[in-house]
């Protein structure tokens, strides 16, 4: 039973993760209207600078984090306006392919940069701590920590911000929201540093809890696009239900099944909700 | 000159073998509407097969449980149907969503399959793979193998092509057609909608699996990193390369894109650095160039500009 609680706790941490991984990706297919496959990338990018300025430069750990998110945001705003931006008009489905084509470049350039093996970042070893028989590091708890943080700020910055208010608008009806003088450049501008930011932020979570290699983001942007289908792409609230469902489901599995199905989980969860529910998802056709 | 001419070989072999994969593509996504993002499990589905009808009953130190040591045609219509199969699976559930919803769930079943096949060492011993894949023996012909395998190969891309341009071309292809302009106006007419394309994603999975066999027959091994979700990217790369909507095009696109890796792969590497560095400069240089087509798309301006002529 403790057994099952602890892979329980993990799953959270897991969720937690998740989550952070995952708001950037529905903020973008929000307000951007389209499936960012190359946002896993980002978090690759953001992981790998903190590595970069952590282990090889010496700097702390806070500040190359902060520099790490900071740049991705820029990176991410750069990428949305060379890459994306002129081939909006052509539709989602062209554009979440020429996302895949970012995804090859980002990591074809991390690969040539960085080049194969394992990194890891240049901390002290995670200090486990224990209560009623369960078992949590201090970097896990810093995960929760964030992800709790980051849900709350954002909800107060979309409801209580004029940017983040334009957001909303753009996400739900971006003609209306035009029509009704939202600077529509401006604020796509503001989601691109948001949800590449997030990114980062996700990314250098990343580079705490887990080692580092440059094939690391392919293997979240599985599990970004379960929790994202579970969410139903529509609201920010549902990313953190749908995140700790899919976080905690793949953990606790690990009790009955061979831990080789673990990322499998995630998607067992999302096709079950498909077919139960499909009329949830099909609500939210395109239009 | 005997180097060129291996490339020239090695690149209609698998040009054409992922051309079969590309004009499956190309039917689903540019006839039918619909974007299929795990083509590497219906690929990856005939090649198991056939290694597994083909193969000799486990022994030793084997982990596989099933081996029927049956000839290599039977091999090749199981992969067929196996295939098939998996697109019923599928397709059942998932093609009553529509675009990028049902990009991400095939996606998601092709990472199962993969996972599946990693982890039940009984149908394929795991990530080691099934070894020495039983294939046609090639010296009958009197040619060598490669000649033979890279001429299979065309022929199964031939018939791919023949057998999709006849199908477009009867009237159930202009009910493909129409169902993709305009579903409403299709299914006030009176197709049914959700059947026929449910019929072009299983027929355009057939060939797949045939094409998964051949692949099995040439490099005599499947393994799960074989078919990876790189197998899906690379096609589409390729469709979008050649353009869609056209058979010469996906073709075109194919060989291209196949030819653009042999060269790289040709090229001799001083240091493992240095191989690395042209590996990573191989999928960057891939990534850019599926972006600016995406972006200025020149070869469907080209289709156009011959169609009003």
């Amino acid at each position: 039973m403790t057994l099952l609680a602890q892979y329980a706790l993990t799953g959270v941490v897991t969720g937690c993760f998740l989550i952070l991984a995952t708001i950037g990706f529905s903020l973008t297919r929000q307000v951007e209207g389209f499936l960012n496959i190359a946002h896993a990338e980002m978090l690759g990018v953001s992981a790998f600078i903190t590595w970069g300025l952590n282990a090889v430069a010496g700097w702390p750990i806070v500040p190359s984090g902060i520099v790490a998110i900071v740049a991705t945001a820029f990176i991410g705003l750069a990428i949305g306006r060379i890459v994306y931006d002129p081939i909006r008009k052509l539709g989602p489905a062209v554009v979440l392919i020429s996302s895949v084509g970012v995804a090859y470049v980002i990591a074809g350039l991390m690969h040539a940069v960085i080049g194969t093996g394992i990194r890891t970042l240049d901390i002290p070893l995670a200090t486990t701590y224990k209560a009623f028989g369960l078992r949590i590091t201090n970097y896990q708890m810093i995960v929760v920590a964030l992800a709790a943080l980051t849900g709350v700020s954002l909800a107060l910055f979309l409801n209580r911000t004029k940017t983040g208010l334009a957001i909303r608008a753009m996400s739900t009806n971006p003609e209306l929201a035009a029509s009704r003088g939202i600077d529509v450049r401006q604020t796509s501008r503001a989601t691109w540093l948001l949800s590449s930011g997030l990114a980062g932020l996700a990314g250098v979570m990343l580079a705490l809890i887990a080692t580092l290699s440059t094939d690391i983001a392919f293997h979240q942007i599985l599990q970004i696009l379960a929790v994202a289908i579970l969410a139903g792409l529509g609201s920010l609230y549902s990313v953190i239900v749908a995140g700790l469902i899919v976080g905690i489901a793949m953990d606790v599995s690990v009790f009955w099944i061979p831990a080789g199905y673990r990322p499998l989980i995630a998607f067992a969860v999302v096709i079950i909700a498909l077919l139960v529910r499909p009329e949830g998802l099909s609500m939210m056709k395109r239009s | 000159m005997n180097t060129i001419a291996q490339i020239a070989l090695t690149v209609l072999m698998f040009g054409s073998l992922f051309s079969v994969l590309t004009l499956s593509l190309n039917l689903q996504y540019a006839r039918g509407g619909m974007i299929n993002f795990g083509t590497v499990a219906y690929f990856a589905a005939g090649a198991y097969a056939y290694a597994i009808v083909t193969q000799e009953p486990p022994h030793g130190l084997d982990q596989y449980l099933v081996g029927l040591n049956a000839p290599w045609w039977a091999g090749f219509i199981a992969a067929g149907f196996a295939a098939m199969a998996f697109a019923f699976l599928t397709g059942w559930p998932t093609l009553r969503l529509r675009g990028e919803y049902l990009a991400l769930t095939t996606f998601a079943f092709a990472e199962m399959l993969n996972s599946l096949l990693v982890n039940e060492r009984g149908i394929g011993n795991g990530t080691v793979g099934l070894a020495n894949v039983e294939r046609p023996d090639a010296a009958i012909l009197g040619l060598s193998e490669n000649l033979v395998y890279a001429g299979a190969a065309f022929l199964l891309m031939l018939a791919t092509a023949y057998a999709f341009g006849r199908l477009l071309a009867s009237p159930y292809g202009r009910a493909v057609d129409a169902i993709r302009d305009d579903e409403v106006a299709a299914e006030a007419i009176g197709k049914d909608v959700a059947r026929l394309r449910f019929q072009v994603f299983v027929i355009s999975s057939i060939p797949i699996g045939f094409a998964g066999a051949l692949y099995a027959m040439i490099t005599t091994l499947v393994n799960p990193d074989l078919f990876s979700a790189e197998v899906t990217f690379f096609v589409w790369i390729a469709l979008v390369l050649g353009g869609e909507r056209t058979i010469l095009g996906a073709v075109v696109g194919t060989m291209a894109l196949v030819g653009f890796q042999e060269v790289i792969r040709a090229i001799p590497f001083e240091s493992v650095r240095a191989a690395e560095i042209a590996a990573a400069a191989e999928d960057i240089v891939t990534g850019a160039l599926f972006i600016v087509i995406l972006r200025w798309q020149p070869f469907a301006a080209l289709a156009r500009r011959r169609h009003s002529a």
